[in-house]
């Protein structure tokens, strides 16, 4: 949520006000003491109702301040979320388009098949378009399943799980050949495990190597970094890649964005949604920095095993 | 004309499913008889006496899982598969009760129902409860010095000859799966959708990884396996006798 000037303003305006209310009561009580103490009852009584009236004008006006200010939020908030849905549909309208068109072209071009050789290619093509529409049919499902069933809290090796995640990708023929490094940090300690479920932790990273591998050239190296700085568990996807513009980067993990670079790729556009939203079951955060023609940093923050802390930084 | 072809109620209300499905089913070598919703299919079965029944859950008048729990509670066990997924260990459990044979996710292949039917009529046994509702699964020892598996699924305990093992949440369900799936070629796409939910390229070795973890603890030996049997390049495939105890 962005906070703006008239936010700022409207939270100030109110404790200003009652900061003044109380220090006039402050002295007014202060003065009423000395007024008591002379036995001026009449001036103490306009005295004291003159301070409460005035405490109660500015505490009701920042009663009013406050119900207008959440008024405001609340109303930003549903704004948000409907522009944030509105983008949703408008983005899953155009996925559902391509493939779509891609099957009544093909549907229109089976009936007028001639030879078997294509016929089947027809066939081929239908069934490749119904498999795409089936894939970001179940990424739509992991996603909206994920947001609400409980996940495993075990111990996770960590750099076990990187092993296995960038051989998995090391074993896709589609990336055969591709300069793909894990660094684990060992020195001067083993990285402490993380707490959640290993394979929804697998997903995540490997929707994270994957796409470093995709929207990259052949040549270009990818690294995987494990360390920890004492606060969380620190995994870090690198490449040299062609970077994500920068107008691109804060809207990369919505559901089915499309940044500039990433047109005319294969995927259902809900992989980073899903590496989101399992981080954030996992109590962690994601985020990205990158620089256009150099290339991408995703780094993902996890907290430690609670039982099995590592070694916490002294406070400065 | 005696029509030895083991006889198929399909309960769905989407008329662009049934129309394709049915015909594809027929050549499958079954006959197919169609209802449109709940109601009718409870009907059809009441009339027909059918050899299975396909139940898609969300349907008008009564919907799949009502149907389901009507028959089951008149003590009807006629063999079911339902068209949903069973996902979490709640939802789970609920599944257990409602006594369904088999379940499927749409969308589907319509080859792997086929594969389903098959498997789920040559599993039951005419009257019987199905394995896949019953709360206790057990091998018992089918040779001298075989030690017997149970699985009490109430509590998620696993254990060989009374010693409970020590297995993840995720390998249980793995078990439990296999479990109630004996006999059957269980691929790993097959395994990932139905146990985790979730199938990715990289998935089938998170399946692997957690076969392993079950093999290990108990104690089988891929080599000569009394319990899992891998099949490569296909899945695997539980081999040990299964009973509801």
């Amino acid at each position: 949520m962005k906070i703006t000037w008239r936010d700022l303003l409207l939270a100030a305006l109110p404790a200003a006000l009652a900061g003044v209310a109380a220090t006039v009561l402050r002295l007014s009580l202060g003065r009423l003491a000395v007024l008591l103490l002379r036995a001026d009852i009449g001036t103490a009584l306009v005295l004291l109702g003159s301070s409460l009236s005035l405490f109660l004008l500015v505490y009701l006006g920042a009663r009013r301040a406050g119900i207008a200010r959440s008024r405001a939020a609340i109303e930003r908030h549903d704004r948000e979320s409907g522009e944030a849905r509105r983008r949703f549909i408008h983005r899953l309208d155009h996925e559902l388009k391509n493939p779509l068109t891609a099957l009544r072209a093909a549907l229109a071009n089976l009936q007028l098949a001639l030879s078997e050789s294509d016929r089947a290619q027809r066939v081929g093509d239908v069934r490749l378009q119904a498999e795409r529409i089936g894939r970001l049919v179940a990424d739509l499902r992991k996603l909206s399943e994920l947001e609400e069933r409980p996940i495993e809290q075990l111990p996770v090796d960590l750099p076990g799980l990187l092993e296995e995640v960038v051989e998995a990708a090391r074993s896709n023929p589609a990336y055969a050949g591709r300069e793909l490094r894990l660094v684990v940090s060992q020195v001067p300690w083993k990285l402490p495990p993380a707490v959640g479920d290993r394979d929804l932790l697998a997903l995540a990273f490997y929707n994270l190597v994957e796409n470093a591998l995709k929207f990259t050239k052949a040549h270009d190296p990818v690294e995987v970094r494990a360390s920890e700085d004492g606060r969380a568990l620190i995994v870090e996807v690198a490449d040299r890649g062609p970077g994500i513009p920068a107008e691109d980067q804060p809207r990369i993990f919505e559901e089915l964005y499309r940044g500039a670079n990433a047109r005319g790729f294969e995927g259902s556009g809900l992989g980073l949604s899903l590496v989101r939203m399992i981080v954030a079951r996992h109590a962690g955060s994601v985020s990205v920095r990158s620089r256009p023609g150099q290339g991408t940093v995703f780094t993902v923050r996890l907290p430690f095993d609670a039982r099995d802390r590592a070694p916490v930084p002294a406070a400065g | 004309m005696n029509d030895q072809r083991p006889r198929i109620l399909l309960a769905d209300d989407e008329k662009a499913i049934t129309s394709n499905l049915a015909p594809f089913l027929e050549r499958g070598g079954f006959s197919v008889t169609v209802a449109a919703d709940g109601q009718a299919a409870l009907d059809g079965i009441a009339a027909l006496h059918p050899d299975l029944v396909i139940l898609d859950v969300l349907m008008p008048r009564l919907d799949g899982r009502e149907v389901l729990r009507r028959l089951r509670r008149a003590g009807n066990w006629i063999p079911v598969i339902l068209l949903t997924q069973v996902g979490e260990a709640a939802e789970r459990a609920l599944a257990l009760e409602e006594g369904a044979d088999d379940y499927l996710n749409k969308p589907f292949d319509p080859s792997e129902l086929v594969a389903r039917i098959r498997s789920v009529l040559r599993r039951v046994t005419p009257g019987q409860p199905p394995l896949a509702s019953a709360w206790q699964l057990a091998c018992p020892p089918e040779a001298p010095g075989q030690p017997a598996l149970a699985l009490d699924r109430r509590s998620r305990r696993v254990s060989l000859d009374g010693r409970t093992l020590d297995l993840t949440p995720k390998a249980v369900a793995l078990l439990e799966y296999m479990l109630t799936h004996p006999g059957e070629l269980l691929s790993r796409e097959r395994l990932l959708d139905a146990v985790w939910g979730w199938d990715y390229p990289a998935g089938t070795r998170t399946v692997d990884t957690r076969m392993a973890e079950l093999r290990r603890a108990l104690g089988d030996d891929p080599a000569r396996p009394r319990f899992i049997e891998t099949l490569p390049g296909e899945g695997y495939r539980f081999v040990a006798r299964v009973v509801a105890a």
